[in-house]
C-alpha cells in the first residue's frame, strides 16, 4: 500500500476554499506540532521525564488538518497519536509539557502517562490505553449534543489497528443508526506497533468499513494538509447539519517507533525513507512556495516564535511542583469513602 | 406511606428523577418500546420520548461507553444491562473508562452515571441468566457498587446514585423484583450511599449479607429465634466502598460473624469482609469468621435440583449459624 494510490470519494457537502490567512494558520499549527514533537523526543532521550514518549512525527498533517475545522466548543475523543489535532484545538504547549513531566498542576495531576493528554477546558477527552475505547465514548458525546439539540460535533480518532476492536464497530453502527454529529478519523500509518496493516484486515481501504454502517467513508492522502483539512471540514459541516457521520481514513506514516523505546526494526528502511520523502511539512512548505502564500523568511520567523514559546514552556513545566506521594489517594471518588458518601443534593 | 414491589420502586425512582432533571436519560436493549425485559422502564418512552429512552443495538460496550461520553458532556445517563451475565461484553468501558476517568484525568473529567444491572439466581435462569458477578466490580476502585435488598432502599439508593457525581453499578436482584414488597414514603427521599443497615437487631451473632440473601438470613433468624439464638442481620446495601464501621460495630457487639452471599466463595466479597473483621476486630471475636456462599463452580447450573444445591437458603444459613452460635 502506498500513498500514491488514493481512492477519494467526494464528500456530499461542498469543499470550502482555503483562504491565504487560513493557510498560514495551518502552517503555524503544522510546524508547531513538528518542533514540539521532536523536542519532546530529545527531552525523553535526555532523561528529563520518565515512562516513554509516543511521537506523531510524520503524521502531523492528518492531526492538524482534521482539527482545523473544529469550533472551540467541539470535542475530541483521542487515541494517542494525534498531537497535531490537540495543538490545533488551541491547547498551549505548557499544558502538554506539565502532563509529560507528571507535575502536580498538570490537568491529570500526574496520574496519566505521557501523551495521554486531556483538557476538559478545550474539549479534549483524557484517553485510556485500550484501543478503540474512545469511540463509544465519542459517540456518547455526540449523542448528548443530539439530545440537547446543540450544534456541536465530536471528532473521534482511531488507528488502523484499533479498527479491529469490537468497540470500533459498535460505535460506528450506533452513530450510523442515529445520524450522530461525529466524524471518525482513522490514522492509517500502516503499522499497529509491529503488526502491518495487511495482517490487521483483509480489506485494503479501512474507509470501506463505513459502508457497513450506512454512511460514507473516504481514504485520503493524510500527508497533504489541504486535502485533509478540506475533506474533514466537509465531514464536520455535514455532521453539524444533522446529516450524520463520516469515516475518513488518512494514509500516513509514523517516522519512529510505536514509542521511543521501540526501535521499529520490523520495518524495511526503504519504506521509512520513501515516506520521509513524503514529509507532510516539506510538502506543505513546497505548496506555500509554489502558491506564493508564505515565504521561507516568513516561515522562519514563525519557527523562531515557536521555539521561544517552547523554551519558556519547558522552563515553566520543569519548574512546576511534583505531586506529593499521598495525592495517589485523590481523585478516586467525588468524596472520601471514609465520609460514608454524603450524597450531594441538587 | 404505601406498599410497592422492588421493581415498582425502581421504576418510580427512574420516572421521578427523569421528571426532576432533564439531563437524566436511559438507554439499553429493549428499554423503550418493550419497557425492559423485566418492565423496569415501562411507560418511560411514552412520557419522555425517544431522545431520552433509547433502544440500543445488542452492544454492551457501546451502551456503557456512550453513557460515559454523555456523562462527560454533562448528561446523567442511566444505562441498563439486561443481565449481569452480559456485563462481560461491556467490561472494557466499565473498568477502563467509567471507573478510571476521574482518576486518570485528575478529576478534570468526571463520570456521573448509573449502570442498572439485573442479576441473581433462584429464578431457574440457568448458566447465563443467573449470575450476580458483583465480585467483578468489587475489585475495581473508582466504581460505587450498590446492591439494595428492599423497595425502600432500592428507590432511595437509585435516586441518590442518579443525583451523585460518581460512576455507579446498581445491581438489581431479579428474584426480588415482584416477590418483595415494602413500604415507601409518598414524598421524595434518598438513602445515603456507603452506609449499611441493621435489618434485624440481635446479640448472638452477626450475619453480614446483601440483596436476596438478606431476606434468606432474616428467615433463618426467625427460625433460630425459637431456639434462643438471636441473630443480627447487617445489610451492606453498598458493596463498594463498604461500610466497615457498622459491620465492625456489629461484630464487636456479638463477637461472631457469618458472611453470606450467593456468588462463588473464592475471590468474593465475603473474603474481604472476613479479612477486615479479623484485622480490625480480632480481639472481639469468639469464633472464626465463617462464610456461606455459592460454591466455586460457574453460576448457575440449570437443573432445579442443582440450582437448589448451588444457592444458599434459609435452612443452610440457619444450620451454619446454629453451628457458629455453638462454637
Amino acid at each position: 500500500m502506498s500513498a500514491e494510490v488514493i481512492t477519494k470519494q467526494a464528500p456530499s457537502a461542498p469543499i470550502p476554499a482555503v483562504s491565504a490567512e487560513d493557510q498560514k494558520k495551518l502552517y503555524y499549527f503544522l510546524i508547531k506540532t513538528r518542533l514540539f514533537d521532536e523536542r519532546c523526543r530529545r527531552l525523553f532521550k535526555q532523561g528529563r521525564f520518565s515512562g516513554t514518549y509516543f511521537s506523531a512525527v510524520g503524521q502531523e498533517a492528518s492531526g492538524v488538518g482534521s482539527a482545523f475545522g473544529l469550533r472551540t466548543d467541539d470535542v475530541i475523543a483521542p487515541s494517542h497519536r494525534e498531537l497535531g489535532a490537540y495543538v490545533t484545538k488551541g491547547i498551549p504547549l505548557v499544558h502538554f509539557l506539565k502532563q509529560i513531566f507528571a507535575r502536580a498542576d498538570s490537568s491529570d495531576k500526574g496520574k496519566s502517562h505521557p501523551c495521554h493528554y486531556g483538557s476538559a477546558e478545550h474539549g479534549l477527552y483524557t484517553p485510556a490505553s485500550t484501543m478503540a475505547g474512545q469511540l463509544p465514548v465519542g459517540v456518547g458525546m455526540a449523542l448528548a449534543f443530539k439530545i440537547r439539540k446543540e450544534p456541536r460535533v465530536c471528532m473521534a480518532f482511531i488507528g488502523e489497528g484499533g479498527t479491529s476492536r469490537g468497540g470500533f464497530h459498535e460505535a460506528l453502527n450506533f452513530a450510523g443508526i442515529h445520524d450522530l454529529p461525529i466524524v471518525f478519523v482513522c490514522m492509517n500509518n500502516l503499522w499497529a506497533e509491529s503488526v502491518p496493516a495487511r495482517l490487521q484486515s483483509r480489506i485494503e481501504r479501512y474507509s470501506d468499513r463505513a459502508k457497513a454502517y450506512g454512511f460514507p467513508g473516504a481514504t485520503i492522502d493524510g500527508n497533504d494538509l489541504l486535502v485533509v483539512y478540506t475533506t474533514v471540514k466537509a465531514a464536520i459541516d455535514k455532521a453539524r447539519s444533522g446529516a450524520g457521520p463520516t469515516l475518513i481514513e488518512c494514509l500516513t506514516y509514523r517516522w519512529y517507533g510505536h514509542s521511543e523505546i521501540d526501535p521499529a526494526n520490523y520495518r524495511d528502511p526503504q519504506e521509512v525513507e520513501k515516506w520521509k520523502r513524503r514529509d507532510p511539512v516539506a510538502l506543505y512548505e513546497r505548496h506555500l512556495d509554489t502558491a506564493g502564500v508564505m515565504s521561507a523568511a516568513e516561515r522562519g520567523k514563525v519557527k523562531e516564535t515557536i521555539e521561544v514559546e517552547l523554551d519558556e514552556a519547558i522552563t515553566i513545566a520543569e519548574a512546576s511542583p511534583h505531586p506529593q506521594a499521598e495525592e495517589a489517594y485523590d481523585d478516586v471518588y467525588s468524596f472520601s469513602p471514609l465520609l460514608n458518601f454524603p450524597v450531594r443534593s441538587s | 406511606m404505601r406498599v410497592v414491589t422492588y421493581i415498582e420502586a425502581i421504576t418510580e425512582a427512574l420516572v421521578e428523577e427523569m421528571r426532576r432533571d432533564e439531563r437524566v436519560f436511559v438507554l439499553g436493549e429493549d428499554v423503550a418500546v418493550y419497557g425492559g425485559v423485566f418492565k423496569a422502564t415501562k411507560g418511560l418512552l411514552d412520557e419522555f420520548g425517544p431522545l431520552r429512552v433509547i433502544d440500543t443495538p445488542v452492544a454492551e460496550e457501546l451502551i456503557v461507553g456512550a453513557a460515559v461520553g454523555a456523562a462527560a458532556m454533562g448528561m446523567r445517563p442511566v444505562p441498563e444491562l439486561q443481565f449481569s451475565d452480559f456485563a462481560s461484553c461491556g467490561f472494557d468501558p466499565i473498568v477502563q473508562q467509567m471507573a478510571r476517568l476521574r482518576y486518570r484525568s485528575g478529576s478534570s473529567w468526571t463520570c456521573p452515571m448509573v449502570v442498572r444491572i439485573c442479576c441473581g439466581g433462584e429464578i431457574g435462569g440457568g448458566i447465563y441468566h443467573s449470575q450476580t458477578n458483583e465480585n467483578w466490580f468489587f475489585g475495581t476502585p473508582g466504581l460505587v457498587v450498590l446492591a439494595p435488598a428492599t423497595p425502600y432502599d432500592a428507590k432511595g439508593m437509585l435516586k441518590a446514585a442518579i443525583r451523585g457525581e460518581d460512576p455507579v453499578i446498581y445491581l438489581e436482584h431479579k428474584r426480588l423484583y415482584r416477590w418483595i414488597k415494602g413500604q415507601i414514603p409518598d414524598d421524595d427521599y434518598t438513602v445515603p450511599l456507603g452506609r449499611a443497615d441493621i435489618k434485624r437487631a440481635g446479640s448472638t451473632l452477626s450475619i453480614v449479607s446483601y440483596q436476596l440473601m438478606v431476606h434468606r438470613a432474616l428467615e433463618a433468624a426467625e427460625m433460630l429465634s425459637k431456639e434462643g439464638i438471636d441473630i443480627e442481620v447487617v445489610d451492606l446495601r453498598t458493596l463498594l466502598p463498604w461500610d466497615k464501621e457498622l459491620v465492625l460495630e456489629s461484630v464487636r457487639k456479638t463477637g461472631k460473624a457469618l458472611v453470606v452471599h450467593e456468588s462463588p466463595k473464592t475471590g468474593g466479597v465475603g473474603g474481604e469482609i472476613a479479612s477486615t473483621i479479623m484485622e480490625e476486630a480480632f480481639d472481639y471475636l469468639d469464633a472464626p469468621v465463617w462464610r456461606l456462599t455459592g460454591p466455586d463452580v460457574p453460576p448457575m447450573p440449570f437443573a432445579p435440583v442443582m440450582e437448589k444445591e448451588y444457592m444458599p437458603n434459609a435452612e443452610k444459613i440457619a444450620a451454619k449459624a446454629r453451628a457458629l452460635a455453638a462454637y
